[in-house]
């Protein structure tokens, strides 16, 4: 047993290997799937994500939401691919369906959460003093709170449905993200970039958007992929306690809540299937996360 | 050489010894089986509901989660005979005689009956039990109150007599003095503290208090003073608060719990019995249950006749009582009284009611043309709020949704925790919402009592207002015979669901029970909150 | 180092208060109200002045602000109040969930450590290899997952192939230590497995970093069997940012198993907080995201403390 190497490529030597003559953009994209094979995969699943829920009207076979009392749970077969669920609905019709919602909260309630959490953070680490410790302490006051025990108080407040789901998966996710943004902005604070943008008589806004908001968007993205999956599953798990999204609406948390698992036994597949959905497209967004983490900042820390 | 030959007496010996002899071989398998059925002392009771008792006084409760555990440990005055639904029988009371103009009910108690805490009950418990039902003082809540208003005082004679005094006679009285939920107090401790049963627990029922652990399990212990000889059958008995209806049948499954009295869907009666085969025991049959739409009358355009016709024109009984039922525990089509109760409409009757005919088509085409004419457009949006449940709100929920899609109406779904929905109902934040009706008996006073004018009834969600549905309603609970009550009941019926069309039911519950068979002694009954005090029930083993 | 810890314990009390009047008026700011839920909701018909005078009975309806001093007073001489829903005191309805929240906390944490730290420290040594790549695909495989579907799956399997289900009752492990395992363990399992996997990841990620550094070069260099060059040098100082993700983490295990515990059926915190914001039971949720916060904020004053003691700059001060 030898010393194990690590074998780190350089990225001149990784940028011979690939052909010269595609644009910028593509060549970049070939060099991240090289160095960084499981992020690519990552990356693909997302993709492959996206466009199934864009095309869902052309690629799913049935309505979503069309009931065959006369068809109830049929096994997976050559007319319903997935099988059906209790109603009669076509199950991988409501899964290809399910990525819409599945994603539109994901990506809310992402962006929304790292933006305002990144903004919170810049604010924090650009004013210092007083300023600081206010937001500091809101966010100390928020992060005490499980994760789901926050959204579940939201949920109680706002009522259910696709939107007040957002906010409260956004909600949670803010204080995470402003921790992370402020303690890189607070590096940046400190260079003499800022400290002359200052002396030049910058507004507060303009130094804040102009010069340290830029500098931030690598822990930002990286909370941003972070946050996309966490999202998901916090989806999944409201719905699945009847607090989330609700009926006839498809989506993955949803297809698990109640019947699917009364049925579990003699109708396997409306348990299995979605859940599938869920590992998989988290899967896909954290591999596709963590490669990005690496790629951009390996130093940095997320915990 | 003597010829012995049988002496007569001997021959009449030896005849009467072959007589029993033939009897006996006869008996013998009768006795064989009858073992079987004879009931065994011994072993405990375990069985699962969903949720905890908010308090332990039946007075203020109205939950399952409080009959099923805390039951055992109280008496009623007089109670249902399981096997004999709907005949009454007493607990408590021994015999009662009613006068001639039915205005006085005198009932003798019995002897030797004990509280738990070694008191003896007399009847001055009974009527300190009944003053806090029908009178009950500042500050205490007595929810079924507005069954008794009849009842003008409750006495107590003598240590064994206990006399109703009625300002008319009412023939409910008797079924509402079974009711479930009537526990029998200790006059002293109520008068110290009427809120003392609130947390407390002391009967004379079969089972004394053991444990409770909240959240988690209520024990029960056999009461071995328990005033009915050879009785309880059990040990005691556990009731294990599960709170996942997936994990109760899986309890089940897995013996961890042998029965749950509410009720149990389709498929898991299925999956019980394709698991465990002849271990499994279903009990099936008709519920004191249905699932109703509520519509504001108030706000537009619900408050046209025409418009709440159409929605219940649109709905195909008929057929949802064949595939729901298949996934649900819904099923039977009725009106405002139980389909096989005495006072249900029968199928000829029903089907001549709006919404309950067999002709879909035309009832769809006639919906159209009213929504058409009172001005509904095509494609029309509006709101059906739903409790978070699975079963079967659910379901039904989705349903309604479909049916009215069919007739150009684009219906959302709303579904809303506990609190939000009760606060809805009630303050009428709603264009419609999903309602629902429990009863422990087939009563018209008490099945009806929702449709009165939202100003005389807590339970008219609807909010509307109709003097003619509230004479008709004191007229039926005035009945000099079955004959005119039923007749009376019949044009009710009509007047709400053909006429008016302020609400309307959708279907009757359908009760599924499998229990593991070695549990015997429980007779399923139309209700849930009846047949709980545990009393008869016992395990073979 | 003296004014580092006291600075760090008092920043605790304005997060702590902070949270106090967050859940204080989050709460109140819930439609739906307690009194109404008890009494109206199956079907029961009382009028307006009970229900008024049940809310004055539970001081529902004194002013807000002194709601909140009487709350307070009360958790400074550690009297949590009573439910106001069941009436009970509140110290004793937690007491009976805490022994079981407790212990699948404790046992997942464990379960977590024992697949967290060899296979974080594998995928170290092994990096980019296909053990490596095996490792990373596992943890973020249990990231993924949704826990309470696992769950199912734990359930699922064990009744179709074995006809068992766990025991629905809790007996705390010294009464009985068979029963109570195997009702403990298959959420422990289910819940340490997703919970592994974000300490895994530290574990390899800090593993690396510290065998990089020159000591462990140095050490390398001079020979020393590998074995006990990365045991006693890397893993040391390894470890502690993967105890402080563990320590952040267990704090929410205490009340935020909400979904595991349904489908597992527990009686525990994650059942009592759904419970009690559905029964709109103000002083129990209080109470319980109050422990929740300090056990929260107590970890990080903890790590704050080690870290402080660690950090010769602040250690010397």
């Amino acid at each position: 047993m030898g010393a194990s190497q690590t074998r780190v490529e350089t990225a001149a030597a990784v940028g011979r290997r690939v052909p010269t003559g595609l644009p910028m953009w593509l060549q970049a994209v070939v060099r991240f799937a090289r160095q960084k094979p499981l992020g690519a995969w990552g990356a693909a699943v997302v993709v492959v994500m996206v466009l199934v829920a864009i095309g869902a009207d052309y690629l799913a076979p049935y309505d979503p939401l069309k009931t065959r009392y006369h068809l109830m749970m049929q096994a997976p077969g050559a007319k319903f691919w997935l099988g059906t669920d209790t109603y009669g609905r076509d199950i991988l019709s409501r899964i290809i369906y399910g990525s819409r919602t599945a994603l539109l909260v994901g990506f809310s309630a992402s962006i929304f959460g790292a933006t305002v959490g990144a903004i919170m953070g810049v604010m924090s680490a650009y004013f210092g003093g007083k300023t600081d410790l206010v937001i500091q302490r809101v966010m100390d006051v928020l992060l005490s709170f499980p994760l789901i025990v926050l959204a579940l108080a939201v949920v109680a407040v706002l009522g259910t449905g696709v939107e007040n789901v957002i906010i409260a998966i956004a909600v949670p996710m803010v204080p995470r993200c402003a921790r992370v943004v402020r303690a890189s902005a607070l590096a940046i604070r400190e260079t003499p970039y800022v400290e002359a943008a200052r002396a030049m008589g910058f507004s507060h806004m303009r130094i804040m958007f102009r010069h340290m908001l830029p500098n931030v968007v690598a822990p930002y993205l990286i909370m941003l992929t972070a946050f996309l999956g966490q999202a998901i599953l916090l989806e999944a798990s409201l719905s699945f306690l009847g607090l989330g999204v609700t009926e006839p609406t498809a989506a993955w948390g949803l297809m698990l809540k109640g019947a699917a698992v009364e049925f579990a036994e003699r109708a396997p597949w409306m348990s299995i299937f979605p859940g599938l959905a869920i590992s998989a497209a988290v899967f896909g967004f954290n591999l596709f996360g963590d490669s990005l983490r690496d790629v951009l900042d390996p130093k940095l820390r997320t915990s | 050489m003597k010829v012995r030959t049988w002496s007569r007496q001997s021959r009449s010996v030896g005849a009467v010894c072959a007589a029993v002899f033939v009897l006996a071989l006869l008996a013998a398998p009768a006795a064989l089986a009858q073992g079987q059925y004879q009931p065994q002392y011994g072993g405990t009771l375990d069985f699962a509901v969903p949720k905890d008792p908010p308090s332990f006084d039946g007075h203020r409760e109205n939950t399952f989660a409080l009959i099923h555990p805390v039951a055992p440990h109280y008496s009623l005055l007089l109670k249902f005979d399981q096997w004999n639904y709907p005949t009454i029988v007493g607990d408590v009371a021994e015999s009662w005689k009613i006068s001639k103009d039915g205005k006085t009910y005198t009932f003798k108690i019995r002897k030797g009956i004990k509280f738990h805490d070694g008191s003896t009950l007399t009847a001055r418990d009974v009527k300190a039990t009944y003053d806090k039902i029908i009178f009950p003082p500042e500050g205490v809540v007595s929810v079924r109150k507005g069954s008794y208003l009849m009842v003008t005082s409750v006495k107590a004679p003598d240590a064994r007599t206990v006399v109703f005094r009625l300002k008319w006679a009412a023939p409910s009285l008797l079924a509402n003095l079974a009711s479930p939920w009537n526990f029998i107090y200790k006059a002293d401790i109520l008068a110290k503290d009427p809120h003392w049963y609130e947390k407390n627990i002391n009967g004379t029922g079969p089972f004394k208090f053991a444990e409770y652990v909240p959240g988690s399990h209520w024990i029960g212990k056999k009461n071995e003073d328990y005033f009915v000889k050879g009785r309880p059958y059990l040990d005691g008995y556990r009731a294990i608060f599960i709170k996942s209806s997936s994990a109760r049948v899986a309890a089940v499954r897995g013996g961890r719990a042998l029965i749950e009295f509410r009720g149990f869907p389709p498929s898991s009666r299925d999956d019980l019995v394709n698991a465990l085969q002849d271990k499994i025991r279903v009990q099936s049959g008709p519920w004191l249950c249905y699932l109703s739409v509520a519509i504001n009358n108030e706000k537009k355009p619900f408050n046209d006749v025409r418009v709440r016709k159409a929605l219940s024109l649109a709905l195909d009984r008929w057929e949802a009582s064949e595939t729901l039922s298949k996934i649900a525990i819904i099923k039977p089509v009725g009106g405002v009284m139980r389909p096989g109760s005495e006072f249900g409409a029968t199928k000829a009757e029903l089907t001549g009611l709006v919404g309950y005919g067999k002709d879909i088509k035309a009832a769809r085409k006639e919906a159209r043309r009213l929504l058409k004419e009172a001005g509904v457009p095509e494609g029309f949006k509006f709101t059906f709020k739903n409790r978070d449940l699975p079963m079967p709100y659910e379901p039904m929920g989705i349903w309604l949704i479909d049916q009215w899609r069919q007739i150009g109406l684009n219906v959302t779904h709303k579904i809303e925790e506990k609190g939000p929905y009760f606060s809805d109902r009630k303050k009428g934040n709603f264009q419609t919402i999903m309602d629902y009706s429990c009863d422990f008996m087939d009563e018209p006073d008490l099945q009806l009592y929702k449709y009165l004018s939202s100003g005389k009834s807590g339970a008219n969600y609807s909010r509307y207002e109709d003097p003619v549905l509230d004479e008709l309603y004191v007229k039926q609970s005035r009945a000099k015979s079955a004959k005119e009550r039923r007749e009376l009941i019949r044009q009710f019926e009509r007047r709400l669901l053909n006429e008016k069309v302020y609400t309307f039911p959708t279907l009757w519950w359908f009760k599924i029970n499998p229990h593991w068979d070695k549990v015997k002694g429980w007779n399923q009954l139309p209700s849930h909150y009846l047949n709980q005090d545990l009393r008869d029930v016992w395990l073979a083993k | 180092m003296q004014r580092y810890i006291i600075k760090r314990f008092l920043l605790m009390i304005p997060t702590l208060l902070g949270v106090a009047v967050f859940i204080f008026l989050l709460m109140r700011v819930i439609p739906g109200d307690v009194v109404e839920l008890r009494l109206t909701s199956e079907g029961g018909f009382v009028t307006e002045e009970v229900l008024a005078m049940e809310r004055a009975r539970l001081g529902l309806d004194k002013p807000l602000w002194q709601q909140f001093v009487n709350w307070i007073w009360g958790i400074v001489r550690l009297d949590f109040g009573t439910s106001m829903w069941t009436g009970r005191p509140i110290s004793h309805e937690i007491g009976i969930r805490l022994q079981l929240s407790l212990e699948v906390a404790i046992l997942a944490t464990v379960v977590a450590i024992l697949i967290a730290i060899p296979l974080g420290t594998l995928a170290a040594l092994k990096q980019d290899t296909w053990v490596d790549y095996a490792v990373r695909v596992f943890s973020i495989a249990g990231l993924s997952m949704p826990s309470f579907w696992l769950g199912i799956l734990i359930i699922l399997f064990l009744l179709i192939y074995f006809q068992w289900v766990p025991p629905m009752i809790y007996t705390p492990i010294w009464v009985d230590p068979w029963a109570n395992l195997s009702q403990i363990v298959w959420p422990a399992v289910a819940v340490g497995y997703r919970y592994s996997a974000v300490s895994t990841r530290m574990m390899r990620s800090s593993t690396l970093e510290v065998l990089r550094e020159d000591y462990v070069r140095t050490a390398r260099a001079k020979g020393l069997w590998e074995k006990v060059v990365i045991t006693r040098h890397a893993m040391k100082n390894a470890l502690l940012p993967v105890i402080t993700v563990i320590g952040l983490e267990f704090a929410f295990l205490i009340g935020g198993l909400v979904v595991t515990e349904q489908v597992f059926n527990l009686n525990g915190l994650g059942k009592l907080f759904v419970q009690s914001i559905a029964q709109r039971d103000y002083t129990m949720t209080q109470a319980l995201v109050l422990l929740v916060a300090v056990t929260f904020v107590l970890v990080n004053f903890v790590i704050d403390i080690l870290y402080g003691w660690l950090d010769p700059r602040i250690h010397y001060q």
